[in-house]
């Protein structure tokens, strides 16, 4: 969804200034027409004046807007025009002056600011033309970040925007965790309720700043869009502390059983394909790969694994440091040179995948397909091993191209990468899940078909 | 075996000194380099004929066998110095195949020496010796050469004018005893004649490279999207002789390196930038992620084989599997000499690893201990994954390269064993 977003703003700024809006005005309708009666007077300097006139202008833009915004808001990635939002520019400041009877610290947040504007441009120069719609990661100085956000987001966000947190698991994780201590330290203004404020006055601009660091991953765009349903059953009436306690237990459940157990199970599924004697494949380090294999160890398994890895990465020779002390003969390639006779050796190939899409399309590290096409070629049987939570069922990726991030690291005149790609459905055997259908070991367009029928257990 | 001199071996000081060191003195030299691995890939053809040059014309012969024995010799051992060059044992085999032609012309000169000069405008026209239909069989040439030298002196062909053939003289042989004026005459033209065949080849392997660029426009439209992974030499000419005609995009594939990435085709960037080609710099992992965008998938064999099949930088397979992934065209770039009589016996055999220190230093004791770490450097790409191979002699399909193969090697040279 950010992916999406963020690649639309190289295209026309101008449309974006409005989206931030389209949230906004639906609770803020009512601040403007207080506000601008003026019962703050002594804080508006003639410049504010000026501001609020435009701010006015903005809102009955915004107004005009709304139609479209509440088509908008029905389509089915919520979280995803919440990325959007972070696309405003800073001239949606002044409209952050004018509701001034919210308290200070809960303003209408109408945008994130977009102060290193500049200097993301020129980081973004050195993209071809060719690859221009794609989005990259950047820093945002936490100065620089909009003052609704909470610090442990911030923390978040700067974590993920230099890739200490980089697999969607993870980030999934800081981001619920860092949201349970904005949910912990939010308190419900008078005059409103927390189901009608919290979301578009406290939330977005997290999910805004979030998005800014780096565009979000599937999995947090899914646990957002199930945190705001859930912020959503609540009743008007519902006294604030119980809604609260009620969102952090969803998000304490929500960690167990969709990153833990599903780790758990998935693992235990997996590590059952393991047979004695094989010879196991994989690229680069994937956490359910890792896990998969040691609980396959654990169950007094003596197979050996051949580790393919990424030369920018180098996330294969921890793995294979790890496997190694686990008592597990280790193969390492430190790049996808001789694929095609490591496959051949193999006798199962796993694979981590960090989304799929709506198609079947395996989303992982660069080069994850290379592997996935010359194993089958091969005859080798490919496993990708995926949470639910990572499946979107929404989006469909034509290519590699329609969804992916581009690595800053290696964005200069003299090189470029990507940092994923996308491994078609025919080269993958069976997707290993957390469910438990027999092995737990289905296509992945059986397991898409369930997810779109099954309600999630988040908004019973 | 002491090395060259006293100076750092190079190719090129190699190739200086070769007129006045002696014979052996020049082959341990190349040995030596090939087995460091200073001369490698294309620069090996060249070398390798150079070296058998100074063979031919330092060493004593009297009889084409004896000439076949030592040239079989001396090749071999530069054969087993670099097994992963199977583009030594092709010149090699093709200086083989250049003697037997030489020799069995000479006696068909001896039947009718008065058309002597008519043959020999016919047959050195094209660099490699066309095979001449009507040769005698296998093993054919067994006697000493005897014969008059006047049919002989005639056949030195406008085309060898130009040729290293000044050696020649300096080291005719046969001085010594026991040889008749007339053999004497006759060795000393037929080895004037290989010479020439010699600096032949010479020229074919270093003109190669600019053929198969004289072909680049013909594949490369506007607006293409053209990757060229790993390029050698020989694809970065090809590229930059594209953009002096056209407009389109390359997106370099250079292998992971430390610091800047793709450093070592900077020269590559600045020509194709000042002809207004872009350049895009990507690494060989994940090609798959591009392949949408690229119209083209370019680069260049280190050898063919009879089938097809080729020797290429790992890189290259990457990029091959993707590319028919998408149904992209595969364009290999590869000279006539790459071409390989021999078969391939089984695609391992020519994985070739390299030092993996670059990815895990030595500094990790742990791991080097207890972890196998591979690093391939080159491996086999199976034919079915190229579209087009351009040659020095144009493009050719997978079904074409069997009668290259045959004109340009006979099967006396195809069943010749080199090195062990």
């Amino acid at each position: 969804m950010a992916t999406e977003d963020n690649g639309a703003k190289g295209g026309a700024p101008a449309p974006q200034v409005q989206p931030p809006q389209k949230t906004a005005p639906v609770a803020a309708s009512a601040p403007p027409a207080t506000g601008e009666a003026g019962p703050d007077g002594p804080k508006l300097t003639p410049a504010q004046l000026k501001a609020k006139a435009k701010a006015e202008k903005a809102a009955r833009r915004a107004q005009a807007k709304e139609v479209k915004a509440v088509v908008a808001a029905a389509s089915p990635a919520p979280a995803g025009q919440d990325g959007k939002a972070a696309k405003g520019k800073g001239k949606q400041e002044s409209g952050g002056l004018q509701p001034p009877n919210v308290k200070p610290s809960h303003r209408p947040s109408v945008s994130g600011r977009r102060p290193s504007f500049a200097a993301e441009k020129d980081a973004r120069s050195f993209i071809p033309e060719c690859f221009s719609h794609i989005p990259m990661a950047k820093r945002v100085q936490t100065s620089h970040a909009h003052k609704d956000v909470h610090p442990a987001v911030l923390a978040a966000g700067q974590q993920m925007a230099t890739f200490a947190i980089k697999d969607s698991i993870s980030r999934l994780e800081a981001t619920l965790l860092a949201f349970k201590k904005v949910i912990e330290s939010y308190d419900t203004p008078k005059d409103t309720s927390l189901s009608r404020h919290f979301v578009p006055h406290v939330l977005n601009p997290q999910i805004e700043y979030l998005t800014e660091c780096r565009p979000m991953c599937f999995s947090m765009g899914n646990a957002i869009r199930l945190l705001k349903a859930q912020v959503n059953t609540f009743d008007i009436n519902t006294p604030e502390d119980e809604a609260k306690e009620g969102l952090l237990e969803s998000i304490d459940l929500f960690i167990r059983e969709r990153i833990n157990l599903a780790g758990y199970l998935i693992a235990r599924n997996a590590s059952q394909l393991v047979d004695e004697d094989d010879v196991v494949l994989t690229y680069g380090r994937h956490r359910l790969v890792e896990k998969t294999l040691l609980r396959a160890k654990e169950n007094g398994k003596n197979f050996s694994v051949s580790i393919i890895d990424d030369p920018y990465d180098k996330g294969g020779l921890q793995l294979a440091e790890i496997l190694q002390q686990a008592g597990i003969p280790i193969s390492y390639s430190p790049n996808l040179g001789g694929l095609g006779t490591k496959v051949e050796e193999a006798t199962t190939v796993l694979l981590g995948g960090e989304a799929i899409f709506a198609s079947g399309f395996l989303q992982g590290a660069a080069g994850t397909a290379d592997v996935a096409i010359a194993a089958t070629k091969a005859g080798t049987k490919v496993i990708a091993l995926c949470e639910t939570i990572n499946f979107d069922r929404e989006r469909i990726s034509l290519d590699a191209l329609t969804y992916n991030e581009i690595d800053p690291e290696r964005n200069s005149p003299e090189s470029f990468r990507l940092l994923f790609d996308n491994t078609p459905v025919k080269y993958i055997s069976g997707v290993i899940t957390e469910f438990e259908s027999g092995t737990g070991f289905s296509p992945a367009q059986a397991i898409l078909a369930i997810l779109r029928k099954q309600e999630d257990p988040i908004i019973a | 075996m002491a090395p060259v001199s006293t100076h750092t071996p190079t190719l090129q000081k190699l190739l200086k000194s070769l007129r006045d060191q002696d014979l052996e003195t020049s082959i341990e030299g190349l040995i030596f380099l090939l087995k460091r691995r200073q001369v490698r890939g294309d620069q090996c053809a060249n070398a390798t004929a150079h070296i058998l040059l100074q063979v031919v014309a330092k060493s004593k012969w009297q009889s084409v066998d004896r000439l076949l024995e030592l040239v079989t010799s001396a090749g071999s051992r530069l054969v087993q110095a670099a097994p992963h060059e199977p583009v030594i044992g092709n010149i090699v085999r093709r200086v083989l195949g250049l003697i037997r032609d030489e020799a069995s012309e000479d006696r068909n000169a001896d039947e009718l020496s008065e058309s002597v000069s008519d043959l020999q405008s016919l047959a050195p026209v094209a660099p490699p010796p066309t095979s001449a239909p009507a040769r005698p069989g296998p093993t054919p040439i067994t006697r000493s050469l005897t014969m008059p030298a006047a049919g002989l002196q005639v056949s030195k062909s406008m085309f060898n004018l130009l040729s290293v053939v000044d050696t020649l003289d300096s080291y005719s042989t046969g001085a010594s005893t026991p040889v008749s004026l007339a053999q004497n005459n006759s060795v000393h033209a037929l080895k004037s004649e290989i010479i020439d065949g010699i600096g032949e080849i010479i020229d074919e392997v270093n003109q190669a490279d600019d053929q198969i660029a004289g072909f680049a426009d013909i594949h490369i439209y506007p607006g293409d999207y053209i990757l060229a992974v790993l390029p050698s030499p020989a694809v970065e000419r090809y590229l930059i002789k594209a953009a002096s005609r056209r407009r389109f995009t390359v997106l370099v594939a250079s292998p992971h390196s430390q610091g800047s990435g793709a450093e070592q085709y900077s020269a590559l960037r600045k020509k194709l930038t000042s002809a207004g080609v872009k350049m895009i710099s990507l690494s060989t992992t994940g090609l798959m992620a591009y392949m949408p965008k690229v119209s083209k998938v370019i680069f260049g064999a280190k050898a063919v084989f009879q089938n097809g099949g080729m020797l290429v930088d790992s890189g290259c397979c990457l990029a091959a599997r993707a590319a028919q992934e998408y149904s992209k065209p595969v364009i290999v770039l590869c000279g006539v000499y790459k071409f390989c009589p021999q078969d391939t016996a089984t695609h391992i055999s020519w994985t070739q690893l390299e030092n993996p220190s670059s990815y895990v230093g030595y500094d990790d004791g742990e791991t080097v201990d207890t972890i196998d770490i591979e690093n391939t450097l080159a491996e086999y790409l199976p034919p079915e994954f190229v579209d087009v191979y351009v040659t020095n002699l144009g493009p050719q399909t997978q079904d074409h390269l069997g009668s290259i193969m045959a004109d340009h090697y006979k099967p006396e040279e195809m069943s010749v064993q080199l090195g062990a």
